[in-house]
């Protein structure tokens, strides 16, 4: 791919005002953990940076998407304020301040319905009836506790587990695999196997759900955990070899020269060698397919008809239809299926945003 | 060594093309066989019916009522989203205190799972006490309240704008890294030539990011035909199937009224509506990633 020699370039405007003096302490120790991450990421712009650039927004996305959610880029306001520091001075700030306000405005109202799950959770019954979506003035935690217990959340929540981590760890072996054998292990049948995946990247579920259902039926495997996860790592596994496959496809022939006149067989050169290369390929893979198979609905909600394995989205959904008016319990419901997402989003921010950034080529 | 990586090629691929093609390659090839016999579902063998499903499916009122969702659910959806996330992500540019918070906020409820999303708007959506009411009530539009997901001509619109407010962040992350790929000198001449911010917008700051917003748009343009959770949570297609798109269709005919050929037509018809488009964002991205993003 033609990436390279456009990635360094695409990086530096964004990356040098922002970073160089225009990082101050304070800003460094709030985006620590961000900075860190990116930095390592752009230390190493070979690896990830043009893998991610040939894979979807071309050069320099990674490295840019990574800031983009993240530690804050630098941009040409930065620049301004560095260049003229006395003269527009005044006007400058002003319009600093109405870019606050307006951003400001604008997260809230973003936000908003996020509070609102939060605010409804937490209230007690009675503020619950009688004003059913004013902020909270009442604190309890009765609602969760009715939803945990009386809602079978606590089940919900185990059978998501059940799905998504199973599933993401294996759309991860599988990708891992199969992305190598496709970018750097010439095989009979190559062009034939990386066609299938394209076709898995190019048809939607729509397609196939249908089919898939008496298929599964016939198989023994409808209404089970194991043709779930089964389903659920096939509609992830053909972007993940995709995705692997551009960052193997990145990394320098010379290594694995050295590699085989050091004597390494083919199979510690993929395992010793490449592996420990891709790492972060794999962190923003895992994460964007832990939540793709987190929030999915439609996948339990055909294959898992009967119940007993139901998972957070499927069950809150049915919690919905049998009681319409018991707004407490479900909005603390709806809290504990979003946790985890929370959770994940917050600490893993970086590859949540390179994951979700490729993973656009889906469609 | 060749016939050790050909093994090694052959071993590390097998599982993911056995994956495949049991659970992909064959349902499809089963769903092109539904879409020319009448399968109920049960029937061992299902009688063969040519073009019947399909010919059907071009007579169906609800298909093109359907289709013509969305259609609007493609032009808006895509259009307001676009502009939007733009418009956020050239505030965000260059912001350096709370930035990160912005973004983070912004983008959150694109990572949320559309039933949460679905339940908390049908909230801010309710008739007596919801949010939207409210506020238009204070601000004296009291009038305009109403039932919002219930009433046919607004449900398509309500859900519409709730999947605008999931998806605006994530345009918003796309064009924010694309923005960090403009020419920052291009535009300090431009500041010298004394052109105003929207000229400074318009002349230096889209024509270098074309090639993305020529992207985002295909992205979200294809995810249009296929759109379901969402609407399937939020009204089910109704009231009275005022808001019904294909997807929703497409499922109530196979898992609900037992129409399997028939739902699979309808299905085959998205297919049919979201590859070659689907084709050309792979040419688009490859474009892109030739040019080094439009630069």
């Amino acid at each position: 791919m033609s990436t390279p020699p456009a990635a360094t370039p695409g990086m530096t405007p964004g990356m040098t005002p922002g970073m160089t003096p225009g990082t101050t302490p304070g800003q460094t120790s709030a985006t620590s953990a961000m900075s860190a991450t990116s930095t390592a990421a752009s230390a190493a712009p070979s690896a990830t940076a043009t893998t991610e650039g040939a894979l979807l927004l071309a050069s320099g996305s990674a490295g840019g998407s990574a800031r983009a959610l993240g530690a804050s880029g630098g941009g040409p306001g930065s620049r301004a304020e560095g260049s003229s520091p006395n003269r527009t001075s005044r006007r400058a700030r002003t319009t600093r301040l109405s870019r606050h306000a307006l951003l400001l405005v604008l997260s809230l109202l973003w936000l908003a319905p996020v509070v609102l799950i939060v605010s409804t959770a937490l209230k007690t019954d009675r503020d619950v009836t009688v004003n059913p979506f004013g902020l909270f003035t009442t604190f309890s935690l009765g609602n969760l506790q009715a939803a945990w217990v009386g809602g079978g959340f606590d089940g919900y929540l185990l059978n998501s587990i059940l799905l998504s981590v199973p599933s993401t760890a294996l759309v991860l072996v599988l990708s891992t695999c199969a992305g190598y054998a496709f970018a750097r292990l010439p095989f009979p049948g190559r062009g034939l196997a990386f066609a299938l995946v394209v076709m898995g990247l190019l048809v939607p579920f729509f397609t196939y759900m249908i089919p898939l259902y008496f298929q599964l039926r016939s198989m023994g495997l409808l209404d089970t955990l194991v043709g779930v996860d089964l389903v659920l790592t096939l509609g992830s596994v053909p972007f993940g070899a995709f995705f692997m496959r551009a960052f193997f496809t990145d990394l320098p022939t010379e290594l694995e020269h050295a590699a085989r006149v050091d004597g390494c067989s083919e199979w510690q050169i993929f395992t010793k060698v490449m592996l420990p290369l891709v790492r972060p390929g794999i962190a923003a893979l895992g994460v964007f397919t832990f939540l793709q198979t987190w929030n999915n609905f439609l996948v339990p909600l055909l294959y898992l008809p009967g119940g007993s394995y139901r998972p957070l989205t499927t069950g809150l959904f049915q919690f919905v239809s049998g009681r319409q008016l018991d707004i407490g319990p479900l909005a603390a419901a709806t809290l504990i299926t979003i946790i985890p997402v929370v959770v994940v989003f917050l600490v893993m921010q970086r590859q949540v945003a390179e994951g979700f950034i490729s993973g656009s080529v889906k469609g | 060594m060749r016939r050790a990586q050909a093994r090694l090629g052959i071993a590390l691929a097998a599982p993911l093309v056995a994956l495949m093609v049991v659970f992909f390659a064959v349902p499809v090839l089963s769903a092109v066989y539904y879409s020319f016999v009448a399968y109920d579902g049960i029937t061992a063998a299902p009688a063969f019916v040519g073009l019947a499903n399909y010919t059907r499916m071009l007579t169906d009122a609800q298909v093109w009522h359907g289709l013509g969702n969305n259609a609007i659910w493609i032009v808006l959806g895509t259009a307001t989203p676009l502009v939007i996330g733009l418009g956020i992500a050239l505030l965000l540019w260059g912001v350096r205190a709370g930035s990160r918070f912005y973004r983070l906020a912004v983008f959150f409820p694109y990572v949320m799972p559309g039933v949460a999303i679905g339940i908390t708007w049908g909230w801010i959506y309710d008739p007596i006490n919801g949010w939207l009411n409210t506020v238009l009530g204070a601000v004296g539009l009291g009038a305009l309240g109403t039932g919002w997901l219930g009433n046919p001509s607004t449900a398509l619109f309500a859900v519409l704008a709730t999947a605008i407010w999931a998806a605006t962040g994530f345009v918003m992350l796309i064009f924010l890294s694309a923005l960090q790929n403009v020419d920052v000198e291009l535009l300090d001449a431009a500041r010298l030539d004394r052109a105003n911010t929207v000229q400074r917008i318009w002349h230096v700051v889209l024509p270098q990011i074309m090639p993305v917003i020529l992207m985002v748009t295909t992205v979200t343009l294809v995810g249009g035909f296929s759109v379901f959770d969402i609407v399937f949570i939020m009204t089910g297609g109704g009231p009275d199937g005022a808001s019904e798109v294909l997807g929703t269709i497409a499922f109530t005919n196979a898992f609900q009224l037992n129409e399997i050929s028939y739902g699979t037509t309808i299905a085959m018809f998205i297919t049919a509506l979201s590859i070659p488009a689907a084709i050309a964002i792979n040419r688009l991205q490859r474009r892109l990633a030739d040019q080094g993003m439009g630069r």
